[in-house]
C-alpha cells in the first residue's frame, strides 16, 4: 500500500490519542487541500500492510484508535480493510476520513469498499469545500461534512451521526 | 587661600582643612592614642605641600590623600599611613559599593527589570525593586559567609530569594479551615467567622494577601472545596430563612420540593458570585510588597459532598468565564487533585468535574493536575498532597506529623549542573566528586541561612506566627524565637539544566539516548539521597526541588558560556533547560515525553511538575486530554499539566489560537497571549528576555 506519512500521536484526527495513516492517491482535488502532496498516485512511499501491523503494535499505548486520512483511503480499501481488522483485534477503534459521501460508497457494490466502511467505526465523509470552512468545527475542516456512526447507520438504513458522549455540559449562571 | 576641592566624581565642592584634619586623626587613631593636635600640625604640612604643588582649586580630593600619605612616612608615622591606607581603600569600596547600588537603582528607574513575570512597572514596583537590590546587596557584602556569597556571586550556585534572606520563610499551605472557623486579627481588629459564603470567601482573599505580607513565596489552600463547604451549607440556611421569612411577609405558601429546589439554586447562585469575586481578588489586590497580587493557589477536587462540589464546579465556571472582558485569570495558581475511587473513573462521583477541569484547562491552561495515588502522595493515607504555585510540594516531615496545612518552604538553592558537567570534562569520576561537594556545600548554605531564620521573633510575623499559621506556633509569645515552629518547613536543594548536564558529560541528553536517561535517573536519585541523609544529620527537612527556574534561566547560562564558550548542546542556547525537563526544542512525542520524565518526580520530593506541549486547544477532544492525564498517572508523576497557547483578543473576546497580529474576528489589534512561565500564567509581554528565546523554541508534540 501506497502512503504519504504516518503521524503515531494525533490530537486532532478523532477522538481521543490517535496512530494516523495518511494515504497516496487523491481524486477529489479539493480547492484549499491541507495535504495537496498526497494527491499523485505515484509519489509516497511502498508499505506492507504487516510493515504497519508492526509500527502500530509498538505504538498502541494510551491509543484510543487508529485514524486513516489522506489522499482517499477508499482508492487502497483492501489493504486498509485488513489493517482495520488487526487494529480492531488490538482494541483500537477506528476513524475513516473520505472525500467521497456515504450515500456514494454504499451505491458502489465493490466488496473491498464495504469491507473498509463497515470495519471502520466512524466514518467522516465529504469533500472539503473552503466555501463552507468553520475552525470551530470538531475534527471537519467544513460544515458539509458529518461524523457517522458506521455500525447506527448500517442497522438504521440511514445516515446517524455519531453522538459523543458529553460529561461536561455544565455552564456559568448568568 | 583654596575654595574648591575636585570630587571623585568630578563636581567640585567647597574647601575645608578641617576636613584633612579629621581624616588624619582617624588614621591616627587606629594604631594608637589619637591626639588631635598632631592632627593639626600635620594638616599645616598637608597644606604647605599643596600650596606648593597646585594652583589655586586646581587639586582633588586624591591628590590630598597622596599628600597626607607622604606626610605621615616622612614624619615616621608609617603605621598611621598604613592605616591611613586601609581606611582610605574600606571608604572606597563602600563607595564603589554604593555606586554598584546606585547604577542598579537609575537601571531600574528606566524599566523596572523582569526577573519576575509578575510585576508590573508601578512606582510601587520600582521602590520594592529598589529595595530588593538594596537588601540583596547588604546580605552579599555583609552577612553571607564569603565562601557562600561567592559561590552565589559567580553562577555555582543560586540562592533564591536572597533579598528576603534574612527576613522571612518562602511559603505556606495555609490552614483555611480553622482561620475561618475561629477568626483572625491581621492587625486592625478581629474579624469574625463568615455567615454565609461569599463573605467566606471575601475572607480567604484578605488571608492570602495578609500572609503575603508576611512571606516572599507561594500561600496556598490545600482543601479549598472542603474548606469553604462549611460555608455553603451554612448559605444554604441563610437562603432558607430568607425565602421563607419573605413568603411569610407576603402571606403566602409554598411547595415544599419546590421551595427547596429554590433555595438551592439560590445557593449555588451565591456561591458563584462568591467564586467570581475570589477570583477578581486575586487578579487586583496588588498586595505583595505593593506591587504585586499574592502568588496564591487552590487544591481542590476531591470533596463529594454536595456543597464542595458545589464549590469546585462554581469555582471553575468562574474561572472558565474569565475577567470582565473574558481576559484569562492568571491566579490563583488552581489545582486539580486526582484520586482513584473519587474522580479518576467514570463511575466516581466527582468524574464529571474532572471532566470540566478539562474542559476549563482548554480554554485557560489552568487546572494543573496532582496525582494523590502516585507512589510516593500514595503514602501519606489520611493526608492529601497538595501543590503549591509552581511545584512545591511538602509533607515528609521529621521533626513532627507528616501533614500538609501549616507547612510549607523555608528556603531553597539551585546547583548549576550543567557547570559541574563542562568542569569534569566528561570525566565522570570528577563529576560525581565535584556534585558530591557541591551538594554538601547547598546543605551548609541552606543551614547557614536557617540559622538566621530560626533567630527571627514570631513579632516579625505579626500574621504567620501571631495568629499561628505555621505549625507549632501556638504556644508561642512575641518575643520568642520561631525556631520551634519552622523546623517543621522544609529546606530544598534544587537543580537546573539536567539535560545539559548529560549533553556535556555523553554526548547526549536523556531524550535522545536510554544511556544518558540511565545516567540521569542516576544523578537525581544520587541528589535525593544525599538530601535524606542530611535529614537524619542535621534533623531538619531537607528536601530535592525540580526547581522552577524563571529566574535562572539567563544567569547560569550567560556566565558559563562566556567562560567555557559555546558548547552546542550545553551553552549555545540563552538558556538551561527546567530541572529534568527533556529541551523543549527537542522534538519528541508527548507519550515518550510523559515515559521520560515520569520517573524522576519521585526523587524531587520537594516538588517536580511536568508538561507536554499542544499546539492548540484540544478543547474538541477531551479524549485525548484524558488520555494524556492517564499517562501522565501511570507515569507516577506527582504533578503535571498541559500548555498550548491561549490568545485572546481584548476587544471582542475571541479565544483560541491567535497567529496574526490582529483579531481575525473583529480585527482587533489588542492581542493578550497567556503562555505558562515555569508554573504560573503570565502574559507574554511580562516576560523576561531569556524565557522569551524559551518559548519561541517551545517544541509542540504534534505538526498540523
Amino acid at each position: 500500500m501506497r502512503l504519504s506519512g504516518i503521524t503515531p500521536e494525533s490530537f486532532v484526527d478523532g477522538p481521543g490519542l490517535r496512530f494516523v495513516i495518511f494515504t497516496q492517491g487523491c481524486l477529489h482535488h479539493c480547492s484549499h487541500c491541507h495535504n495537496p502532496e498526497s494527491w499523485p498516485g505515484d509519489a509516497g512511499k511502498e508499505f506492507s500492510v504487516r510493515q504497519v501491523i508492526r509500527l502500530l503494535k509498538r505504538q498502541k499505548k494510551s491509543k484510543q484508535g487508529i485514524t486513516f486520512s489522506g489522499g482517499e483511503p477508499f482508492l487502497q480499501a483492501a489493504e486498509l480493510a485488513q489493517l482495520a481488522l488487526a487494529a480492531r483485534q488490538m482494541a483500537l477503534d477506528v476513524v475513516t476520513y473520505t472525500g467521497f459521501t456515504y450515500e456514494q460508497l454504499i451505491k458502489n457494490n465493490d466488496p473491498d469498499i464495504k469491507a473498509l466502511l463497515y470495519a471502520s467505526d466512524i466514518l467522516i465523509d465529504g469533500k472539503y469545500m473552503h466555501e463552507l470552512r468553520d475552525i470551530g468545527l470538531q475534527f471537519r475542516g467544513s460544515s458539509n461534512q458529518r461524523i457517522i456512526d458506521v455500525m447506527a447507520t448500517k442497522n438504521n438504513g440511514q445516515v446517524v451521526l455519531y453522538h459523543f458522549e458529553q460529561f461536561a455540559k455544565k455552564n456559568a449562571p448568568k | 587661600m583654596f575654595t574648591s576641592i575636585i570630587k571623585r566624581d568630578g563636581r567640585t565642592q567647597d574647601f575645608h582643612e578641617s576636613k584633612i584634619t579629621d581624616a588624619i586623626f582617624k588614621g591616627l587613631q587606629a594604631v594608637s592614642e589619637a591626639d588631635r593636635q598632631q592632627a593639626m600640625e600635620l594638616t599645616l604640612e598637608v597644606m604647605k605641600k599643596i600650596r606648593a604643588k597646585y594652583k589655586e582649586d586646581s587639586f582633588s580630593v586624591e591628590n590630598v590623600q597622596d599628600i597626607v600619605e607622604t606626610v605621615l612616612i616622612e614624619n615616621g608615622l608609617a603605621k598611621s599611613a598604613k592605616s591611613y591606607i586601609l581606611y582610605r581603600e574600606n571608604r572606597s569600596r563602600l563607595r564603589e559599593a554604593r555606586s554598584e547600588l546606585m547604577d542598579a537603582v537609575s537601571e531600574i528607574l528606566l524599566e523596572t527589570n523582569r526577573e519576575n513575570a509578575n510585576i508590573g512597572n508601578s512606582p510601587s514596583a520600582k521602590v520594592l525593586q529598589i529595595s530588593e537590590v538594596a537588601s540583596k546587596n547588604y546580605y552579599l557584602k555583609r552577612m553571607l559567609p564569603e565562601k557562600e556569597a561567592n559561590s552565589h556571586i559567580n553562577g555555582d550556585i543560586y540562592i533564591h530569594d536572597l533579598s528576603w534572606y534574612g527576613k522571612t520563610l518562602t511559603c505556606l499551605q495555609i490552614p483555611l479551615d480553622r482561620l475561618l472557623r475561629e477568626g483572625f486579627n491581621n492587625g486592625h481588629g478581629y474579624i469574625r467567622p463568615p455567615k454565609g459564603i461569599k463573605t467566606a470567601a471575601a475572607l480567604a482573599a484578605i488571608i492570602l494577601q495578609s500572609n503575603q505580607n508576611d512571606m516572599h513565596g507561594g500561600q496556598s489552600f490545600a482543601y479549598f472545596d472542603r474548606d469553604m463547604a462549611v460555608y455553603v451549607e451554612l448559605e444554604k440556611k441563610r437562603q432558607d430563612k430568607l425565602i421563607r421569612s419573605n413568603l411569610e411577609l407576603l402571606g403566602l405558601s409554598a411547595d415544599e420540593t419546590k421551595l427547596e429546589a429554590l433555595v438551592l439554586e439560590r445557593t449555588k447562585e451565591e456561591t458563584y458570585q462568591a467564586m467570581e469575586g475570589f477570583i477578581y481578588n486575586l487578579n487586583t489586590m496588588h498586595s505583595r510588597a505593593g506591587a504585586q497580587v499574592p502568588f496564591s493557589s487552590i487544591n481542590f477536587g476531591t470533596d463529594t459532598s454536595e456543597a464542595g462540589r458545589m464549590v469546585t464546579e462554581c469555582f471553575l465556571l468562574a474561572y472558565e468565564k474569565g475577567l470582565g472582558k473574558g481576559e484569562a485569570p492568571l491566579f490563583p495558581n488552581v489545582c486539580f487533585k486526582l484520586k482513584e475511587d473519587v474522580n479518576f473513573e467514570p463511575e466516581d462521583p466527582n468524574y464529571d468535574l474532572f471532566q470540566l477541569s478539562m474542559r476549563v484547562a482548554c480554554k485557560r491552561l489552568f487546572p494543573n493536575f496532582s496525582f494523590q495515588d502516585s507512589s510516593f502522595n500514595k503514602q501519606f493515607r489520611d493526608e492529601e498532597v497538595a501543590y503549591m504555585g509552581c511545584r512545591t510540594r511538602v509533607i515528609s516531615n521529621c521533626n513532627g506529623p507528616a501533614v500538609t496545612n501549616s507547612r510549607g518552604n523555608l528556603s531553597f538553592t539551585t546547583i548549576n549542573l550543567p557547570r559541574l558537567a563542562i568542569r569534569a570534562e566528561k570525566d565522570l569520576s570528577c563529576f560525581w566528586k565535584s556534585l558530591d561537594e557541591m551538594l554538601e556545600h547547598c546543605v551548609q548554605q541552606l543551614i547557614t541561612r536557617y540559622n538566621v531564620q530560626k533567630k527571627l521573633k514570631v513579632k516579625d510575623f505579626p500574621f504567620l506566627m501571631g495568629q499561628k499559621l505555621f505549625l507549632d506556633s501556638e504556644g508561642l509569645s512575641p518575643n520568642d524565637s520561631i525556631e520551634k515552629s519552622i523546623r517543621h518547613g522544609t529546606l530544598s536543594i534544587g537543580f537546573i539544566g539536567l539535560a545539559e548536564c548529560l549533553v556535556a558529560l555523553t554526548g547526549k541528553h536523556h531524550g535522545e539516548s536510554a544511556e544518558a536517561q540511565a545516567l540521569g535517573i542516576s544523578i537525581v536519585s544520587h541528589m535525593r539521597r544525599r538530601c535524606d541523609e542530611a535529614v537524619q544529620k542535621y534533623s531538619l527537612n531537607f528536601s530535592l526541588l525540580a526547581t522552577p527556574a524563571e529566574q535562572l534561566s539567563g544567569k547560569f547560562t550567560k556566565p558559563d558560556a562566556e567562560q567555557y564558550g559555546v558548547i552546542p548542546g550545553v551553552t549555545d542556547k540563552e538558556w538551561y533547560t527546567n530541572s529534568f525537563h527533556v529541551p523543549v526544542e527537542y522534538q519528541i512525542s508527548a507519550m515518550d515525553k510523559i515515559a521520560l520524565e515520569g520517573p524522576y518526580h519521585k526523587y524531587c520530593n520537594a516538588g517536580h511538575i511536568s508538561y507536554v506541549e499542544l499546539p492548540s486547544a484540544p478543547e474538541h477532544n477531551l479524549e485525548a486530554f484524558e488520555a494524556l492525564i492517564r499517562a501522565m498517572a501511570e507515569a507516577d508523576m506527582g504533578y503535571a499539566a498541559v500548555n498550548f497557547p491561549v490568545d485572546i483578543c481584548c476587544d471582542c473576546g475571541l479565544n483560541g489560537v491567535i497567529s496574526e497580529d490582529s483579531c481575525p474576528k473583529c480585527g482587533g489589534s489588542n492581542i493578550s497571549r497567556v503562555r505558562r512561565i515555569t508554573g504560573y500564567l503570565s502574559t507574554l509581554d511580562r516576560f523576561n528576555d531569556s524565557k522569551l528565546a524559551e518559548v519561541q523554541y517551545r517544541q509542540v508534540h504534534q505538526k498540523f
